[in-house]
């Protein structure tokens, strides 16, 4: 029997900003999909395109990074910085083939809660469309 | 005068008269064809330095190793690009340095016991025929250098291409990877004294064989370099299994120009691209 396809979205939320949006979210009981799983790290400058790309290879179908507005960031300038390096990330990533529309950078602030639950819908939305990334080689095991 | 003789002049004085104590140049390889690299502490081992189109290694990556030793360095211009990077980010210090720069025509396919007159690819491309640092300059660059566009032909080809095309031209080259990281030890930019790939917790490369596990290597290798490679092309010259690094590197030389308007190892100073940002600007792919 096939098994119907759902998207796994891994999400890499700063402390200070977005996870707290998510929360409120839920505290304020919006409803969005449950197809990410989030991990909290300290501020979206923390994200090393390693852990990107490590996460693709682990089965993701999307990847969505959140961080605080530009200019809010709770240590000034990381998200700054982060902002070059996934600028230039998302269109490596296209090049060597993981659509650019499955990897997301987005601003969400920690009272957001209704832009947090909008930006995981539409991702959603957009990867059931897009369908699951497969490798095309044999796999390894493990 | 021969640019070999006139290099062996200038080292033979850099000894003798003690400025320096090494001179990092070439010499005729035991093939009698090609050359490889010569470390000269003495005046009679200055008489075996050579220079020509087969001289092809970057031997900026040897200066890791001789940080406060003062040396001589014969540099062709990516050469002394990667020159630049060292300094910029205070790998090197310029005063234990005297550089001979070389104006380069071009490096030509000549390996172990193989001639060739064919001009390797990166030669082909290159925009830059002299030395962009140098204590001293030999050589004459050539007339005309070759148009940008055709820098990146290859590059745009690429993304002529459909998604799931590039995905599988990717994953088959780098199916082939024995990860012998032998295009990171070649590198003048690969200088950590411990690599992501190496680590073991957390393993961010897993040890098995297997394309999706290369690929982390291949592609953060590449991102690694991202606004610092300088071009020398020599990670895809000794990857024994022919896997096109440039199209990686050249597409994110491309990028990053057009987003930061930056162009790794031109000059010592200017920050690199993610060592700085500005607050005004915006990117359209993010946020
Ligand atoms: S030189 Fe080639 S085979 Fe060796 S690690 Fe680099 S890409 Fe892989
Ligand atoms: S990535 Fe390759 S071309 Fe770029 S500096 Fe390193 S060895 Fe040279
Ligand atoms: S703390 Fe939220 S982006 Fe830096």
């Amino acid at each position: 029997m096939a098994i119907e396809y759902q998207p796994k979205i891994v999400g890499f939320l700063c402390n200070w900003c977005s996870y707290a949006g998510a929360d409120v979210a839920g505290t304020s009981r919006i409803c969005y999909p449950p197809n990410i799983r989030i991990i909290r790290v300290p501020c979206s400058g923390r994200i090393d395109p390693l852990l990107v790309v490590k996460s693709f290879q682990q089965g993701a179908d999307g990847v969505l990074i959140a961080g605080c507005h530009p200019g809010d960031c709770h240590y000034t300038e990381g998200n700054y910085y982060a902002r070059r390096r996934l600028a230039l990330l998302r269109p490596f990533l296209e090049y060597i083939g993981i659509e650019k529309e499955r990897f997301r950078v987005e601003w969400v602030s920690a009272s957001e809660g209704k832009k947090w639950a909008q930006v995981v819908s539409s991702f959603t939305d957009e990867l059931y469309k897009l369908g699951p990334r497969e490798m095309t080689l044999a796999k390894g095991t493990g | 005068m021969d640019l070999g003789e006139q290099i062996r002049n200038k080292a033979k004085e850099l000894i003798e008269i003690e400025t320096v104590d090494c001179v990092i140049g070439y010499e005729r390889a035991t093939d009698g064809v090609g050359a490889r690299p010569l470390f000269a502490y003495k005046p009679e081992e200055v008489d075996r330095l050579i220079f020509d189109q087969t001289c092809t290694h970057n031997l900026a990556k040897y200066l890791l190793n001789r940080k406060d030793k003062a040396t001589a360095i014969v540099v062709k211009p990516c050469d002394s690009r990667a020159i630049n990077l060292l300094l910029n980010e205070s790998q090197i210090q310029r005063d234990k340095l005297f550089i001979i720069g070389v104006a380069c025509p071009g490096i030509t396919k000549t390996g172990l016991n193989n001639t060739s007159e064919e001009l390797q690819a990166a030669c082909q491309i290159c925009q830059q025929h002299t030395p962009v640092i140098y204590d001293f300059l030999v050589g004459e660059p050539p007339a005309s250098e070759p148009d940008i566009a055709e820098a990146y032909a290859d590059v745009a080809a690429m993304e002529g291409q459909s998604a799931e095309e590039r995905r599988a031209f990717w994953e088959e080259q780098f199916s082939r990877c024995i990860r012998c990281y032998a295009c990171r030890q070649v590198c003048p930019g690969c200088y950590c004294t411990e690599c992501f790939v190496e680590r073991l917790d957390p393993l961010w490369v897993g040890i098995r064989i297997a394309p999706e596990e290369n690929e982390v290597w291949n592609t953060i290798r590449a991102f690694h370099l991202a606004g610092r490679c300088i071009a020398c092309n020599e990670c895809e010259r000794v990857c024994p299994v022919n896997i096109p690094l440039s199209l990686l590197n050249r597409k994110l030389e491309e990028e990053v120009r057009e987003l930061f308007n930056f162009q790794a190892g031109m000059d010592a100073e200017t920050p690199a691209p993610f060592a700085t940002y500005k607050k005004e600007e915006v990117f359209p792919e993010i946020g």
